[in-house]
């Protein structure tokens, strides 16, 4: 999701330290809009969002491993990036469980919504495939996320 | 066939467990296994060195099956010379006479290999030319073809172009002529040419950086001999032409060609070098001449002592390069490229600029170097958060009021100066709020009203209030204390009046009191540090020169146990010729027997 912007002016100045990383998110907001304006020719109906998804995977993933794995922000400048929609909350809370460190996105273990009440073939282990079967999941376009791979 | 000389049993790889080595009544080497009782004329090797021979041999039978594009690679178009020597050449196939099959012991069985090979000879057997091309040719198993290219200089379109086993031939891309033989003025150019690429040589191994350009210039050249190599294949006609000439002018020793044995390891030293030797290519058909022999096994010799010298002096240098040092190396690389530790690692292998750097190479694989680059990230992000800690905060009021005293005029309001310059970053600046912005813009206007001497009294009384650590002799204009710089008294005046009054206050100032000179262990600790990475990098150089040495050896050794092996095969080839009259013939003639028919 891009951030939201409110209209008030009350939104809060960022904490120290964005500046560091302003520029990569900068970077991955401009993907995001070129995402958003690409073009649906030639492209089946359920791929032409496997971009945003993509897109907001890897900047989760970007301010995920910048907390919890480089520990290159601070808590302050974390929150107000999950605030304002810079990172999916709920996907990093996934990762944190065991079994989960890769996930591509929540649409994936969403048992509910298929047939027979399964995952999507994505967070099958690649061992379990047949060989050389290439797997391109419907929701995100992931290509395979199980933790074990 | 007896005109091998003996030879020496060094290098022989080591027989399997349970073999033991017999001479046959014939003079052969055989071997039996007491315990499977089977014996067997191929010398049983232990399982590693196995697998590696067994496999060229049946490669062997499949190239010996060449098709007519063979006429192109220069090695078998050098296949007609060899057989111009006919002394040598007739009497073999008296010798070789019937396909009888030699059963010297009861219980013998041959190995598989050698039946084999006895079948395809009986069926081929038509005329000399037939029992010939018999003969596996392991000469031609390694296919020949062009490798690199080199401009001759001065000769323009003239190519001299290297082959993949190190001869050379001149090739004129306009006739699309090329020839072994170097014409007369295509030769000056060579020598030139040898001689350029020596001096390069020397100047790399004397450690000065080759320039980049011919790189690239020779990469540029070998993708245009990639696609060139059609033509050339079409002009390997005219080249066979030109050899046959040659040959009847008995001139082909001119020819620029190394031997293709000992070419490999010989060629990485002294490449440029060129070697006149005595006919290289043999076919395995033929006899070898004594002198050919004793040549190549003197060069074995040569090439073993070498490497043996190699292999002590690695032992001798070579600093241990460990995996923290590796990783360190690999943690420089991403200092020296002052990557930030904030971006991902997909945008930072994106941009390449990694790849070109030695050290690129000390980690093994992609994943240690993500996990590297983590590392160095979280201890980069942690150096950087500390230092900014350490660093004074810089007050947001600092760059405001410098803006303030080149913009801020009583001619605008608040709203109005707001407004115009929205864009400014200063005014942007999300640390000092609106509030205090304002404040700062009002007073500040207000004090511009005053009369100049009120002014200057003002700041004269704010430079004496300063305590003499912080502002005295040695500060400058641009080193002024905080307490200077954000204080709207220093900003009241023009800059120009301003600045002269500051400087000549600061002259009139004594020298700083004692300051702490900490700097000292700073600069020990910088020293150690530098040291320690010089150590590092002379390591990786190591590794990777005694890598490469390995390789050679490796290679050398290969190609030396390839021609035992050959050369054991072909002795078991002409064992099993035994002709007509039986082992009898075999023992008469076996000592110093060679060519009388």
């Amino acid at each position: 999701m891009p951030p939201v912007r409110t209209v008030r002016g009350g939104r809060k100045p960022p904490p120290d330290g964005f500046d560091d990383i302003e520029d990569t998110l900068l970077e991955f907001a401009n993907k995001m809009k070129d995402a958003e304006n690409a073009s649906h020719e030639g492209k089946k109906k359920y791929e032409m969002t496997w971009p945003i998804f993509q897109i907001t995977h890897q900047r989760s993933r970007y301010i995920y491993d910048l907390y919890y794995e480089k520990e290159a922000i601070d808590k302050k400048l974390y929150d107000w990036l999950l605030k304002n929609g810079y990172a999916d909350p709920m996907l990093i809370a996934k990762w944190k469980k065991q079994g989960y460190e890769k996930l591509c996105c929540l649409r994936c273990i969403q048992t509910k919504e298929t047939n027979f009440r399964s995952t999507c073939i994505c967070r099958v282990p690649k061992e379990q495939l047949k060989e050389d079967q290439e797997i391109q999941c419907v929701s995100c376009g992931c290509r395979g996320c199980s933790s074990g791979d | 066939m007896a005109d091998l000389p003996p030879r020496p049993p060094t290098g022989l790889p080591p027989l399997a467990p349970g073999w033991t080595e017999h001479k046959a009544p014939s003079g052969h080497l055989y071997y039996y296994n007491r315990e499977t009782k089977k014996s067997t004329y191929t010398r049983p090797v232990s399982e590693a060195y196995g697998h590696q021979t067994i496999p060229t041999g049946s490669a062997q039978h499949a190239s010996n099956t060449g098709s007519t594009s063979d006429l192109f690679h220069p090695l078998t178009a050098q296949a007609p010379i060899t057989s111009q020597t006919p002394s040598n050449y007739q009497p073999q196939f008296y010798l070789y006479g019937g396909p009888v099959e030699q059963k010297p012991k009861r219980g013998w069985q041959h190995a598989p290999v050698d039946q084999q090979r006895g079948g395809h000879r009986g069926g081929a057997r038509g005329g000399h030319r037939g029992d010939h091309s018999s003969f596996p040719d392991r000469r031609r198993q390694q296919e020949d073809r062009p490798k690199h290219r080199h401009d001759i200089p001065n000769c323009a379109p003239w190519v001299l172009v290297k082959t993949k086993l190190g001869r050379r031939f001149v090739w004129n891309k306009e006739t699309n002529e090329s020839f072994w033989k170097f014409p007369s003025d295509v030769m000056k150019g060579v020598v030139e040419f040898d001689r350029k690429e020596r001096e390069k040589r020397e100047r790399r191994e004397r450690g000065e950086p080759s320039d980049d350009e011919d790189d690239a210039a020779m990469a540029e050249v070998e993708a245009e001999l990639a696609a060139a190599e059609q033509e050339i294949e079409e002009a390997e006609v005219v080249s066979v032409e030109g050899d046959e000439g040659m040959e009847n002018e008995e001139e082909y020793e001119e020819v620029e060609v190394t031997d293709d044995e000992g070419g490999d390891g010989f060629h990485t030293e002294q490449p440029s070098k060129r070697q006149r030797t005595e006919e290289p290519t043999e076919d395995p058909g033929m006899e070898m001449g004594e002198d050919d022999m004793a040549w190549q096994l003197a060069q074995m010799e040569e090439m073993e002592a070498m490497a043996e010298g190699y292999g002590d002096e690695d032992e001798e240098e070579g600093l241990p390069l460990t995996e923290e040092d590796c990783k360190a190396l690999f943690k420089e690389l991403l200092e020296d490229l002052q990557i930030n530790p904030y971006t991902p690692w997909d945008k930072i292998l994106d941009g390449g600029a990694l790849f070109d750097d030695d050290r690129y190479k000390a980690l093994p694989n992609m994943k240690a170097r993500k996990e590297c680059f983590d590392e160095w990230a979280r201890e980069k992000a942690q150096f950087l958060k500390e230092q900014k800690a350490k660093q004074q905060k810089l007050d947001p009021k600092i760059p405001y009021l410098a803006f303030l005293h080149a913009h801020a005029t009583p001619k605008l309001y608040w709203p109005e100066f707001r407004r115009k310059f929205k864009k400014e970053p200063e005014m942007k600046d999300t640390k000092l709020p609106d509030k205090d912005k304002e404040k700062l813009y009002r007073d500040h206007i207000k004090r511009l009203a005053l009369k100049p001497s009120d002014l200057k009294s003002d700041l004269s009384a704010l430079l004496k209030a300063q305590p003499l650590a912080s502002l005295n002799r040695d500060t400058t204009i641009d080193t002024l204390p905080q307490s200077i710089l954000t204080d709207l008294r220093f900003i009241s005046l023009p800059g120009s009046t301003r600045d002269s009054l500051v400087k000549t206050y600061i002259s009139t100032l004594p020298a700083a009191p004692e300051g702490a000179a900490a700097s000292a262990e700073e600069e020990a600790e910088a020293a150690k540090k530098r040291a320690e990475r010089q150590r590092r990098e002379k390591a990786l150089a190591d590794r990777e020169s005694r890598v490469r040495e390995e390789k050679r050896k490796a290679e050398r050794e290969a190609a030396y146990g390839k021609h035992r092996l050959r050369e054991e095969e072909d002795e078991i080839q002409r064992a099993m010729k035994v002709g007509k009259e039986g082992l009898r013939a075999q023992l008469g003639e076996y000592p110093g027997q060679n060519d009388g028919p």
